[in-house]
C-alpha cells in the first residue's frame, strides 16, 4: 500500500560496536541515530529532519543491557521501554520508573520505542510537530526553517516543551547518563542534557552517542504521576516525580517548558511532612503556557495539585 | 418449530473478513501502471488566484499531468440549491488546505515533490473567521455572485402555534445561551478514490463514499459525461459518522487524472486532508427561551442558533433546518418559533456529522428541562416522562409520529441505574443525569426532488439454494449489509449467511439514495421486504402444489418448506426453488420503498419530515474531581427504542458507538483554529495525536438497553440505530454533572479548565449570598 505520507529516502547503516557508529558519525555529515524511531520517523516524514543517512544503534551490542554493579543499576540505551517493564530487576530496583514506562504512549510504541531515546526526545510543540504543508503556511518556527517563535512572539527563544515521561523520574533517582564520543567516555547528570531553549535541549553533540543511563543506590521511596488530557497515546500535560527521604526530598516536574525543572528549596516542607507546602512551593517556580483547551492557570493550578498528590501517594505507600 | 434470525445476536454475515484483514478497501488495490496523486493546497486562509505555474513541476520525472481549477470548470455540491464548490479553485481560495492543483505522478512522493513545484501567486484577502464578522456586510464576501451579497449561506425562520401566547401562559421562563463545539468523525480509513477511465471511454471509480447515487450524478455533471458511462463502486469501507457523504475533489480529480493519461489514479487523502476536508459537525451559538408550567408542562420554546460552518456549503442548508425540527420532540409543544443561520467562514467546511443538526440544539434543549425540573421543584425524569409525546399524533411543526417508547425508555433507563433512588441524594462530587431525544428514520425526500424510488433491492434466488441480493446501499461498518440478508432470510426461513450481498455498484445494482439521514434500515430494508415478499409468494405457491395443502398453510424454516397442517411433508429450501423456478421461470424479483405521501400542514417543512422516529433517553453517572475540575463518566445507560432489533449485536454497537462519540464531544473533542498570531486561520492539531478522540481508557462502561416499538411501517418494525441514541449522552453528561456539584455548564466540552472555574465562579456566588442572607 500506499505511504500517505512518505518516509523521505535515507540510507541505513547499522554498526555493531559503538566505535563503528562513532566512526560512521564523523564520516557522514548528514547522519542521525535512530534507535527505536518512534520519534524520529513521524518526524522525518513532517520535515522535521532531512537525514541522507541513518544509523541503527539496533545491532550495538551491549546497549540491550540491564544490569546491578556497584554503580548501581544501568539500563543499556537501546532497551525498550517494554523491556524494562518486563525486567525483575528494574521492579525491585526502580518500580517508579516502570510506572513511567508504562505511561509511554501505548504497548506497541512501547515495543518499539527506548529508554535512550526518550532521555534525548526531542521538545514538541504544536507550532513545530506540524506536516511541512502546515509549517509552510507560518513560514516554519524557531526551531526548524523559520525565524520567530509563535508561542512567544518576538522573542528569540524557543519554548518547546521537554516531554519525556521516564526523565523526571530518573532525576530524582540521581541518574546519570554515560555518552560515548571519540574521545572516549563520559559521565554527566542526566538533567545536564536539558537545556531552557527548546532547540538544544536534549540534544548530544553530533559525534556522540548515548550509552547507557546509571541509576544509583540511593535511599527513599520514589513516585511519579503523569496528567494528560486523554487516558493512552498522549504526550503529558505535567509529569512529576519525587523522592521523598527521612530528612528531605527532591521534586522535578516537567512537560511545561524546554527542561525538566527541579523545584527548589522544597527539602524541608518535605522532610517536615507538609506535602501541600511543598507542593506551592512548586507552583510557586513554574510559570507553564496553555494548550487550546487549557490555559495557563489551570496548568499551574495543576503543578500543585499534582506534586502534593505525588507525594502524598508516595508517602503512603507500604 | 420456527427458528427466527430475526432478534438473534451474533456475527454479521461479513464480520470475519473485517476482522482478519481480508475486506479489500479502495486503497487495498493495486492496477498495473497505477499513478498516485497529491493536491497542493492553499496555505491562505482567503486569497484571489492570480496565476498558477505547473511548468517547473511537469519537468519533474515521474509527473504525468498536473490540472487546476480550468480544467473542471463545472460547479458542484451535494444539495442542489448550494453548489459552491470547485474540485480545484476556479477564482479564490477560502481556507487553508483548500485544493489548488493535483498532479498525477507514477508515486505519492513525487506527486507531493511536484505539487511543491507548482508556484501559485495569490492576491491575500482579509479572512472572515467569527459570527461577529461574517454578519458584518463591511467585511469580505467568501462567495461573491450569490443573489444577495452575504456570508448568510441560509436563514431559517419558522413560528408554529402561538409563542408569545405560550411565554404568557408559562409560570416559569428560562432564557440562557448555550455554545455546542465543532467536532470532526476521525473515522478509520482516509478518503480514497481510484479512478480508471478506460479505452471505450468508461468511467469506474471505487470510492470510500456513503452515497455512490449521488457522487454517479455529480461526477457525470463536473466531468461532463453521461451518466451511462460513470460506474461508482463503493468497496469496503472503514466508517463514515457522515464524513463520507459529500461527493468530494479527490474524487474528481483522479477521474480526470486517469482521462488525461490513460492510466488508472489512486487518490489517498492523508490524515491532515481528513481533517481539511471535515464536513463535520457545525459549532453552534444557541439561545433558548422556554415556558413552563408548574407542572412540567412546555408552554413554549423560543429558539435561536448561529453556526459559522465554514467556507463551502456542504450540507449546510439542510443542518439549518435540522438545527430546529427535532426542537419539537420527544416532549410535547404547541407553541414553537426557530431561527436558524449557517454562516460562510474561512474555515474548512462543516457538514453532516452523527445526529446531523440536532445533537447541538438537544443539548441545549435536555439541560433547560433539568433547570425547570430543578426550580419547579419536579423530578427532572418523571417531569420528561409525562410530557412525551403519544403514539400515532402529529407534532406542532407538522411530524407525524407513529410508534413512540420514549416513556419506556425514560423508564427502563431509570430503573437500570437507579436515577430516583440517586438522583439528588449523592455525596458532593458524585452525580447523576437524564436527558432524552428523538431522531429521524430517514429523510422523507431526497436530496434532489423526484418521484422515484429511494430505495430498491433485487433478489436473484438460484436453484442452489442461495440467495443474491442487489442493493444500491452503501455498507460503512454499520452491517446493512447483514440487515438486508436478515429481512430475506426472515422472510425464507433460512440463514442470513444462504445470502449473498452484492451492493453499492451503480452498474449492478438498483438505486439507493445512501447512507445518511439514518435511512438505511427502515428504507432498503422495506425495499427487501417488498422483494423477499413476492419471491415467498412464487416459492410457496410451487411448494403448495407440490405438498398438497393452501398455500395459505405453507410454512418455511430452518432451511425448510413445510405443509403446515403434517409437517412431516415438506421440502428443502432449494427443492421448492427448483419447483418455483420450474413453474414460472427465473425466480428474479425487484422491490422497492418509497416513503408514504405524508402530507405536512407545512409546505416549506421539507427538510426533517421521516416516516417515523426513533426515541432514547440516557442517563450518566459521573465523578466530579472539584480540585482539578476533571470529570470522570462512571457509566451511562442508554436505552434506545429502534423499532425492532433486527440484530440486536448490530444494535447494541451502534448504541455503544453513539454513545463513546458523545463522550469524545462532551470531554474531548473540539474542531479549533488558532484565533491568534500567524497562524491564526490554522488548523489547531490535523492530526489524531492532537484532535484527541477517546482510548478505551477515556470511555465509560456503556449498557445498552434496547426498546421495540414495533413500528407500524418499519420492515419488521424496526426503525433507526446509528444516530439516535448519540443525542441524549452531552446533555445526560451535563445534567449529572450539575447533580453532583451544582454548576451548569453551558459550553462543551467539559474541559477539567471551565468545570473548575464554573466552580470558583459558584463558590463565590454562594459566599456572596451566604453574606447577603447573613445580613438579614
Amino acid at each position: 500500500m500506499t505511504s500517505m505520507l512518505p518516509l523521505p529516502e535515507f540510507k541505513l547503516l547499522q554498526p555493531t560496536t559503538v566505535a563503528e557508529a562513532l566512526e560512521m558519525l564523523s564520516a557522514n555529515s548528514d547522519a542521525k541515530l535512530i534507535s527505536g524511531g518512534t520519534d524520529l520517523l513521524p518526524s522525518m516524514k513532517h520535515g522535521l529532519f532531512k537525514p541522507k543517512v541513518l544509523i541503527s544503534t539496533k545491532r550495538i551490542k551491549g546497549l540491550k543491557d540491564i544490569s546491578i554493579n556497584e554503580e548501581g543499576l544501568s539500563i543499556g540505551a537501546g532497551v525498550t521501554h517494554t523491556s524494562l517493564r518486563r525486567s525483575e530487576t528494574v521492579a525491585g530496583f526502580a518500580p517508579a520508573l516502570l510506572e513511567a514506562c508504562k505511561a509511554i504512549a501505548t504497548p506497541t510504541i512501547q515495543s518499539m520505542g527506548t529508554i535512550g531515546g526518550n532521555i534525548l526526545l526531542d521538545t514538541r510543540c504544536v507550532f513545530y510537530n506540524q506536516t511541512r504543508f502546515w509549517r509552510d503556511s507560518i513560514n516554519g518556527c524557531l526551531k526548524c526553517d523559520g525565524s520567530i517563535c509563535h508561542v512567544v512572539q518576538n522573542k528569540q527563544e524557543c519554548f518547546a516543551a521537554h516531554s519525556a515521561d521516564t526523565v523526571p523520574v530518573l532525576m530524582v533517582m540521581g541518574a546519570s547518563v554515560v555518552i560515548a564520543g571519540l574521545q572516549g567516555e563520559r559521565t554527566v547528570p542526566i538533567e545536564s542534557l536539558y537545556d531552557i531553549d527548546g532547540r538544544d535541549s536534549g540534544r548530544l553533540k553530533k559525534e556522540e552517542i548515548l550509552v547507557r543511563v546509571i541509576i544509583p543506590k540511593t535511599r527513599g521511596e520514589f513516585g511519579f504521576r503523569k496528567l494528560r488530557v486523554r487516558g493512552a497515546i498522549d504526550y503529558p500535560l505535567i509529569v512529576t516525580a519525587v523522592r521523598i527521604t527521612p530528612d528531605g526530598g527532591r521534586v522535578v516536574v516537567s512537560g511545561i517548558g524546554p527542561a525538566p525543572i527541579e523545584i527548589q528549596e522544597v527539602t524541608g516542607a518535605i522532610a517536615s511532612g507538609d506535602f501541600s507546602k511543598a507542593a506551592e512551593i512548586a507552583r510557586s517556580q513554574v510559570k507553564p503556557l496553555g494548550t487550546h483547551n487549557v490555559s495557563p492557570n489551570w496548568r499551574r493550578h495543576m503543578v500543585e495539585v499534582e506534586v502534593r498528590r505525588c507525594l502524598e501517594k508516595t508517602s503512603s505507600k507500604p | 418449530m420456527k427458528d427466527s434470525c430475526l432478534g438473534r445476536g451474533g456475527r454479521k454475515i461479513d464480520g470475519m473478513e473485517r476482522i482478519t484483514g481480508r475486506a479489500v478497501f479502495t486503497a487495498d488495490m493495486t492496477r498495473p501502471g497505477m499513478l498516485h496523486a497529491a493536491f497542493l493546497r492553499s496555505p491562505h486562509p482567503h486569497a484571489r488566484v492570480i496565476s498558477i505555474d505547473t511548468s517547473q513541476a511537469m519537468k519533474i520525472e515521474g509527473v504525468k499531468s498536473i490540472i487546476t481549477g480550468e480544467h473542471l470548470p463545472i460547479n458542484f455540491g451535494v444539495i442542489p440549491v448550494a453548489q459552491d464548490e470547485h474540485a480545484l479553485a476556479t477564482d479564490k481560495v477560502r481556507f487553508v488546505g483548500d485544493e489548488v492543483a493535483a498532479v498525477a505522478a507514477i508515486s505519492r512522493s513525487i506527486a507531493i515533490e511536484a505539487t511543491r513545484a507548482i508556484e501559485v501567486k495569490y492576491e491575500v484577502l482579509e479572512p472572515v473567521y467569527s459570527i461577529e464578522d461574517a454578519l458584518n456586510p463591511e467585511k469580505p464576501i467568501l462567495h461573491e455572485g450569490r443573489r444577495k451579497a452575504s456570508n448568510v449561506l441560509r436563514r431559517v425562520f419558522q413560528k408554529y402555534g402561538d409563542i408569545d401566547a405560550g411565554m404568557e401562559e408559562a409560570d416559569l421562563i428560562i432564557d440562557e445561551d448555550y455554545f455546542y463545539p465543532g467536532s470532526t468523525h476521525v473515522p478509520l480509513e482516509t478518503q480514497t478514490a481510484l479512478a480508471e477511465w478506460d479505452e471505450n471511454g468508461k468511467l469506474t471509480l471505487h470510492s470510500s463514499t456513503q452515497v455512490p447515487h449521488y457522487l454517479h450524478k455529480a461526477l457525470a455533471r463536473v466531468l461532463q459525461v453521461r451518466t451511462q458511462d460513470v460506474r461508482v463502486i463503493k468497496p469496503a469501507v472503514g466508517a463514515g459518522y457522515g464524513g463520507k457523504s459529500d461527493p468530494f475533489s479527490h474524487e474528481f480529480c483522479a477521474a480526470e487524472l486517469s482521462r488525461r493519461t490513460g492510466r488508472p489514479v489512486m487518490f489517498i487523502l492523508d490524515r491532515e486532508e481528513v481533517f481539511y476536508t471535515h464536513r463535520g459537525r457545525h459549532p453552534a451559538k444557541m439561545s433558548l427561551k422556554m415556558g413552563f408550567k408548574n407542572n412540567g408542562e412546555i408552554t413554549g420554546v423560543d429558539f435561536k442558533v448561529v453556526s459559522p460552518g465554514g467556507a463551502y456549503a456542504s450540507f449546510g442548508v439542510v443542518t439549518s433546518y435540522y438545527f430546529g425540527v427535532f426542537m419539537t420532540l420527544p416532549y410535547k409543544l404547541e407553541n414553537y418559533r426557530f431561527e436558524a443561520k449557517r454562516l460562510y467562514t474561512n474555515h474548512p467546511p462543516c457538514g453532516p456529522k452523527r445526529g446531523h443538526g440536532a445533537i447541538q440544539p438537544r443539548f441545549a434543549l435536555e439541560m433547560h428541562i433539568d433547570k425547570a425540573a430543578c426550580q419547579l421543584g419536579l423530578d427532572p425524569a418523571e417531569m420528561r416522562r409525562k410530557n412525551g409525546v403519544e403514539p400515532n399524533t402529529e407534532t406542532c411543526n407538522g411530524l407525524r409520529i407513529t410508534s413512540v417508547a420514549i416513556d419506556e425508555c425514560i423508564e427502563e433507563a431509570v430503573k437500570a441505574s437507579g436515577y430516583n433512588e440517586k438522583y439528588g441524594k449523592l455525596p458532593l462530587g458524585k452525580g447523576i443525569g437524564i436527558a432524552g431525544s428523538a431522531y429521524m428514520c430517514g429523510a422523507l425526500h431526497g436530496i434532489y426532488q423526484n418521484e422515484m424510488p429511494q430505495s430498491a433491492v433485487q433478489l436473484l434466488v438460484d436453484r442452489s439454494g442461495r440467495v443474491a441480493i442487489y442493493s444500491g446501499t452503501s455498507d460503512i461498518g454499520q452491517g446493512s449489509n447483514h440487515m438486508l440478508a436478515a429481512v430475506v432470510a426472515e422472510r425464507l426461513g433460512i440463514e442470513p449467511t444462504d445470502c449473498h450481498v452484492l451492493e453499492a455498484d451503480t452498474a449492478l445494482t438498483p438505486v439507493d439514495l445512501g447512507s445518511y439521514s439514518s435511512r438505511v434500515t427502515f428504507m432498503a430494508g422495506n425495499a427487501a421486504l417488498s422483494a423477499v415478499n413476492q419471491v415467498r409468494e412464487r416459492i410457496v405457491s410451487a411448494a403448495a402444489t407440490k405438498l398438497e395443502c393452501e398455500p395459505s398453510d405453507i410454512i418455511l424454516s430452518n432451511g425448510e418448506v413445510f405443509n403446515g397442517v403434517s409437517p412431516d411433508r415438506k421440502l428443502e429450501f432449494k427443492e421448492a426453488v427448483v419447483l418455483a423456478e420450474s413453474a414460472g421461470g427465473t425466480v428474479s424479483v425487484v422491490g422497492h420503498y418509497k416513503p408514504p405521501p405524508i402530507g405536512s400542514r407545512f409546505r416549506r417543512q421539507s427538510v426533517g419530515p421521516s416516516p417515523s422516529y426513533s426515541f432514547t433517553a440516557q442517563v450518566a453517572a459521573v465523578t466530579v474531581d472539584c480540585e482539578t475540575g476533571i470529570v470522570i463518566v462512571d457509566k451511562i445507560w442508554c436505552a434506545h427504542d429502534c423499532g425492532k432489533a433486527i440484530n440486536p449485536t448490530i444494535v447494541e454497537g451502534q448504541i455503544e458507538g453513539s454513545v463513546y462519540m458523545g463522550v469524545g464531544e462532551a470531554f474531548l473533542e473540539d474542531h479549533t483554529f488558532h484565533t491568534s498570531g500567524h497562524a491564526k486561520g490554522l488548523h489547531f492539531g490535523p492530526s489524531i495525536l492532537e484532535y484527541k478522540i477517546p482510548t478505551i481508557h477515556d470511555t465509560p462502561e456503556i449498557e445498552a438497553i434496547i426498546i421495540e416499538s414495533n413500528d407500524p411501517e418499519g420492515p419488521f418494525g424496526a426503525k433507526e440505530a446509528g444516530e439516535g441514541p448519540q443525542m441524549a449522552t452531552v446533555p445526560a453528561i451535563a445534567n449529572a454533572i450539575y447533580d453532583a456539584v451544582g454548576v451548569w455548564m453551558n459550553e462543551a466540552p467539559f474541559t477539567p479548565d471551565k468545570v473548575l472555574r464554573a466552580l470558583k465562579n459558584k463558590a463565590r456566588a454562594d459566599k456572596r449570598n451566604a453574606k447577603i442572607g447573613g445580613a438579614e
